[in-house]
């Protein structure tokens, strides 16, 4: 298959070359997006949805001089004639286009560069019957007549390749993937718990693990007497789950340089070299992690190495993309990606899993949370977020008991949030699956630590029920 | 084509499928334009055309989808299979509400394709506009078209076949500036529905140019006005903020696929429950929302859902009780078993997919709030005691059963003794959703009733981002804490 698509590519590189779109100044840039997509879905302890897709999208990017457009297609390797015509229209469309105020870059690849190390081909054919096994294992037992089973197994492969007429070179990269959620909840109180995973590799899968989460969180809910929690300050630890998802956000509203100059950032230049948050939080771009689905070269051609965000809670300094570098004059600095490869380094507390986090002693009760759910940028260059607890939240009073909360509402600071109030990072850390794909599929995980504890916190809203 | 996909229908159901239907599209065309600061930075146009087949086999739903039309046989076959390994976990055989067969075609109104006007012509829209807005205290200026237009042929093994034919348009201004502290400021205008028809004749220079002035001046407003106190008050809501308010905490709260607990693993469930529909007090008196696919001229109106139902007006909320939800054929079907009692008859025609590699859900058509007795936002504002008037959507933040919200906005504007006094900054508010809609006091008139359009509605697994609308009126509440 890699060797069709590179031919294709090339094929149709051909055909722009011929047609005159390359003349140093105008060029033509190919990028081929294969998806073969499988989820099994559950709802109500059924299969509620299972379905499969294959889809190979083009897009191609035509430029003429300062001037530039694109048009996508979803297509097949077999219509070529088609493919063509896409690049007659991106070409025509740049030629009436309007000119930016600054020059943008086409890379020139000066080798082809193939990489399908994060592949592994029994995880993206996973099949129907395994997928429906992995389930009846994670949940064996746990299902009764009022909680249901709830959740996702998709899985699959993801194909991308780039080609431009500067060159004759080609970047590849093909990785397989797996966001994995089971959830039981109750049917009429409304609680929901979850335990989930991510996977780039069969053998990372575990069912038994999430069996093991499940069943802890249902004994406590299904025995417990849920309460209200009165509005205040909690030390509150994370679970990976909510930290990835805050982490996420930093991605987008922190160190982003081209949103930084456009205002929507909590950052700014002079930050850079400043200690900005918790000097436990160390944060670094590391494509070498295969669990984070990662590319090792950038669609600029820049060879991707780690690349430090924050170092012992000193900001490090922007990530640029190639055009917002063009637009505002900063150097690339290889991120030109649909995704990164965040690692949240560990700390130095060892907590393993959750029943080590309920046995830790403590001298005040800990607030649990594992999911933020529905999070939102309230302010973007003040870094405030909004989100509300979900999916399996839990008290661990000061005496070790543990009980169930309903879930309350954080409106705070990331700045707040991951600065000096961090109390420790548990070593152990997890990739956390953070794919949307509300596009096309675009695998992406965060590694960060199983457990984050921040003390002090405020709530802003404690739900009177579930 | 049609002959091939009605041939393969008829083979899976003669395989052991009790449904099978069929979405081909034969085209979906989408056209992008943004520009940045004077910039083009996006031109860009797209193409898909593909195929989704949908199996029920002993009550199990499978489905599969492909852009390569060579593969028709393969593609059904992937669907039954799928549905064969779903039927080994079924609790609640699906079933599907009585439909009559149809053979149909709608067609969303549109005078000027904007897919026939020059790239030069919405160029230089954008260009005027970004130069309109190029005034003092504005930092970043953005401006943007989008156009889509695509045709769906859908057949059931049921016998019904459709047609449809959709274009819309969706454009917006947005300025930011800093304050002095160098926080963001955000101000945008989103064209709603103007007049009968959604094509190229909806971007009007005259009503973009007014308003490309009032969100620069706005902006320029809350640059220098104080922080939003942190307080109890009365917010009055203009069309620019209700939508969302509507969107979120009626609209998706009332999809019943969600009160039936099928979307539990991500996007969540509902507050709502069976037993509440008939007896909950949702709001007040004064509040009666509904689903309404029949509005004229609204990305909420489609004709017929991907059920093959043509489209209806269902009240979902009638003088604040709990009466109805937003349905397709097979939720129904469901609830009403599960209840033990019809609470819904039929389908409400709600069922829709976002491309053809999607499968159908219950999704939003148009949600929206009737208009009241209160008069004019003149009226409302010199009938409060203490409030904030709020507009529009900076960030949204709902619990993950609909029964609590965070909104934060772009402005606000204090109201005092039946005067506004001031702009604030940084406004938000929040509240329980039930309480919150309880304290509904005041309805603006048919003057304050605006029908906004919403492009990218998120939910489901893969995620869908669908098109709705959403008619409401200026409206006010009496309990929310702000400034938070």
């Amino acid at each position: 298959m890699r060797e069709k698509i590179l031919s294709t590519l090339s094929g149709l590189r051909d055909y722009a070359l011929e047609k005159g779109y390359e003349t140093g100044d105008s060029s033509v840039a190919l990028f081929y997006h294969q998806e073969d997509s499988h989820l099994m879905r559950f709802a109500n302890s059924a299969i509620s949805l299972n379905t499969n897709e294959h889809l190979v999208r083009l897009s191609i990017t035509a430029y003429a001089g300062r001037k530039r457009a694109s048009y996508d297609l979803i297509t097949d390797l077999t219509r070529v004639e088609e493919m063509r015509q896409g690049i007659d229209i991106a070409a025509e469309m740049a030629e009436h286009s309007q000119p930016l105020d600054y020059q943008p870059t086409i890379p020139v690849y000066v080798e082809t560069f193939i990489d399908e190390s994060a592949y592994d081909a029994e995880l993206a054919e996973f099949g129907n019957e395994q997928k429906l096994d992995y389930f009846n294992n994670a949940a064996r037992g746990l299902e009764t007549e009022e909680i249901k089973l709830s959740g996702i197994f998709s899985c699959g492969s993801n194909t991308l390749a780039l080609m431009n007429t500067k060159s004759e070179h080609a970047q590849y990269f093909r990785t397989s993937d797996a966001q994995i959620t089971v959830v039981l909840s109750h049917t009429t109180l409304k609680w929901e718990a979850i335990a989930e995973q991510s996977a780039q590799n069969r053998s990372e899968l575990e069912p038994a693990r999430l069996r093991q989460e499940l069943a802890f969180l249902v004994e406590h809910y299904e025995n417990d007497e849920p309460q209200q929690l009165p509005l205040g300050s909690y030390n509150i630890v994370f679970g990976p789950a909510a930290t990835a998802e805050m982490v996420s956000y930093m991605n987008w509203i922190g160190f982003d340089g081209g949103l930084m100059r456009r205002g929507f950032s909590f950052l700014t230049e002079e930050d850079t070299g400043q200690k900005k948050l918790s000097e436990k939080f160390t944060l670094i771009d590391d494509p070498d992690r295969l669990q984070t689905f990662p590319l090792k070269q950038d669609f600029s051609g820049i060879t991707r190495c780690a690349f430090p965000l924050f170092q012992d809670g000193i900001f490090q300094g922007f990530v640029w993309e190639q055009d917002d570098a063009d637009e505002f004059g900063a150097q690339p600095t290889g991120h030109t990606v649909p995704h990164k490869s965040l690692v949240l380094q560990g700390g130095d507390k060892t907590v393993d899993n959750l029943i080590d986090l309920v046995n830790l002693p403590r001298e005040r009760d800990v607030l649990y949370i594992p999911f933020l759910h529905y999070m939102n940028i309230v302010n973007p260059s003040q870094g405030i977020i909004t989100a509300t607890s979900r999916f399996g939240t839990l008290l661990l009073k000061e005496d070790g008991a543990v009980q169930v909360p309903y879930n309350v509402r954080l409106t705070l600071s990331l700045l707040e949030i991951l600065g000096d109030k961090v109390a420790w990072l548990s070593r152990a850390t997890i990739p956390y699956n953070t794919s949307h794909s509300y596009y096309a599929r675009n695998p992406t995980a965060v590694i960060v630590p199983r457990f984050m504890q921040v003390d002090d916190l405020e709530i802003s809203h404690s739900n009177p029920s579930y | 084509m049609l002959r091939q996909l009605r041939k393969h229908v008829d083979r899976l159901k003669g395989s052991g499928a009790t449904y099978v239907d069929a979405r081909w599209y034969p085209y979906e065309e989408t056209n992008h334009l943004l520009m940045w600061n004077g910039n083009l930075k996006e031109n860009a146009s797209a193409r898909e055309s593909g195929l989704g087949v949908r199996v029920l086999y002993k009550g199990a739903w499978g489905f599969s989808a492909s852009s390569d039309p060579s593969v028709l046989a393969a593609l059904f076959d992937r669907a039954l299979d799928n549905a064969r390994v779903a039927s080994q976990r079924v609790t609640f055989p699906v079933r599907l509400a009585d439909k009559e067969p149809l053979q149909a075609r709608f067609a969303s109104p549109c005078q000027i394709n904007p897919f026939k006007v020059p790239l030069a012509e919405k160029v230089a829209f954008l260009k005027e506009m970004d130069e309109q807005l190029n005034q003092e205290g504005v930092l970043q200026r953005i401006g943007d078209l989008t156009f889509m237009q695509k045709q769906i042929v859908f057949l059931d093994s049921e016998g019904s076949e459709v047609e449809k034919q959709i274009t819309e348009v969706f454009a917006g201004l947005e300025v930011s500036g800093k304050d002095d502290v160098g926080t963001t400021h955000e101000r945008k205008y989103r064209l709603g529905r103007q007049g009968s028809s959604r094509g190229w004749e909806s971007i009007d220079k005259a009503l973009f140019g007014e308003n490309a002035d009032r969100i620069v001046e706005e902006m320029n407003q809350v640059l220098v006005a104080p922080q939003c106190p942190k307080e109890d008050r009365s917010v009055i809501l203009l069309p620019g903020i209700m939508w969302l308010q509507t969107h979120e905490t009626i609209g998706h709260p009332l999809e019943l696929d969600r009160i039936l607990g099928y979307e539990l693993a991500y996007a969540g469930g509902s507050f709502v429950t069976l037993d509440d529909f008939g007896t909950l007090r949702y709001g007040s008196e004064k509040l009666t929302a509904r689903a309404d696919a029949t509005v004229y001229n609204s990305p909420g109106s489609f004709g017929y859902d991907d059920d093959g139902v043509p489209c209806k007006n269902t009240v979902l909320i009638d003088k604040g009780v709990l009466v109805g939800a937003i349905t397709g054929r097979q939720m129904v079907e469901e609830a009403n078993a599960r209840a033990g009692r019809k609470i819904f008859s039929g389908s409400g025609g709600c069922n829709r997919a976002s491309s053809f590699y999607r499968v159908p859900i219950e999704r939003m058509t148009n949600i929206n709030v009737d208009a009241g007795s209160d008069g004019s936002l003149e009226d409302i504002v010199r009938n409060t005691e203490k409030g904030i008037v709020l507009d529009g959507d900076r960030s949204w933040s709902i619990g993950p059963n609909r029964e609590q919200f965070h909104f934060a906005n772009e402005i606000g504007w204090l109201v005092e003794e039946g005067e506004i006094t001031q702009v604030v900054k940084n406004p938000t508010y929040k509240n329980d959703t039930v309480k919150f809609w309880n304290s509904l006091s005041a309805v603006g008139d048919e003057s304050t009733w605006r029908l906004s359009y919403v492009d990218n509605c998120g939910k489901g697994q893969p995620n869908q981002a669908m098109q709705a609308g959403h008619g409401v009126p200026v409206c006010r509440f009496d309990d929310a804490r702000i400034g938070e």
